[in-house]
């Protein structure tokens, strides 16, 4: 796949990241590789306020934010019944063994790491939640 | 859609374009979580390095980690990764380790520097 050259279905994606940085590559990568549309949230809460009022297809969740972090941030989605049925992809620069167990075993879809390729992101997440 | 190689490679050229002004923009941010981990080391090798001043380090490394090789600096995320641990490992870093740290943050800045200089 080429940049510019979508996926043949238009998926919205919310995108919850505290650092700047990381949330524009992510949402540059999604909207101009894959054509997705993209929500952006910085913070556990405000993407809790988002996912309910946006209903998107997936989440890209940070794991290491501020205030509530992903795993809180993901109980939360959990709980709620407007937002309990979105598959949510977590994102992490942790990469040590234990961390990863933790993650998986907290239910999300899928868990992808840091550094990503922004070429590809919108790949690993389509491959993730099988999408096609 | 089906696109031609040619529009293919006007498409990779302009989110490459896209990707050098997001480094640009962030640039600032990226330089002052180098200049955390310098400072860090420095104290380190001083043998001043208090709590706060390393969990500072700690997580300026991190967010190093997570996104310089998303810009294309694969080994600057190796580099951050490594005084990451370090500095989580280590409640108070040996001042021969603060020379090791003080040379991974140089090397560090070096990799940033160069690729600002090229955008």
């Amino acid at each position: 796949m080429v940049p510019g050259e979508p996926f043949t279905v238009t998926r919205k994606i919310l995108i919850i990241d505290d650092e700047d940085d990381i949330r524009e590559v992510a949402a540059l990568s999604l909207e101009s590789v894959a054509g997705w549309e993209v929500i952006k949230a910085s913070s556990g809460a405000q993407g809790l306020a988002r996912a309910e009022e946006y209903q998107p297809d997936a989440i890209l969740l940070d794991v290491m934010m501020p205030g509530m972090d992903g795993p809180t941030t993901f109980r939360e989605l959990r709980k709620n019944q407007a937002t309990a049925g979105i598959p949510v992809v977590l994102l992490t620069a942790k990469v040590q063994g234990t961390d990863q167990r933790r993650f998986a075993d907290l239910g999300v879809e899928a868990v992808l790491f840091k550094p990503f390729d922004p070429m590809t992101l919108s790949a690993q997440i389509a491959t993730a939640l099988g999408w096609k | 859609m089906k696109t031609s190689p040619q529009s293919g490679n006007r498409a990779d050229a302009t989110f490459s374009q896209a990707m050098d002004g997001l480094w640009v923009r962030f640039l600032p941010e990226i330089t002052e979580r180098v200049a955390v981990l310098e400072a860090a080391a420095q104290s380190a090798g001083e043998g001043t390095l208090t709590g706060k001043q390393r969990e500072a380090a700690q997580a300026a490394a991190h967010k190093l980690a997570g996104v310089l090789g998303t810009f294309g600096l694969t080994r600057g995320t190796v580099l951050a990764r490594e005084l990451e641990l370090t500095f989580a490992r280590e409640s108070s870093p040996r001042r021969a380790a603060g020379v090791k740290l003080a040379e991974v943050a140089a090397e560090l800045r070096t990799m940033v520097e160069s690729r600002a200089s090229s955008v």
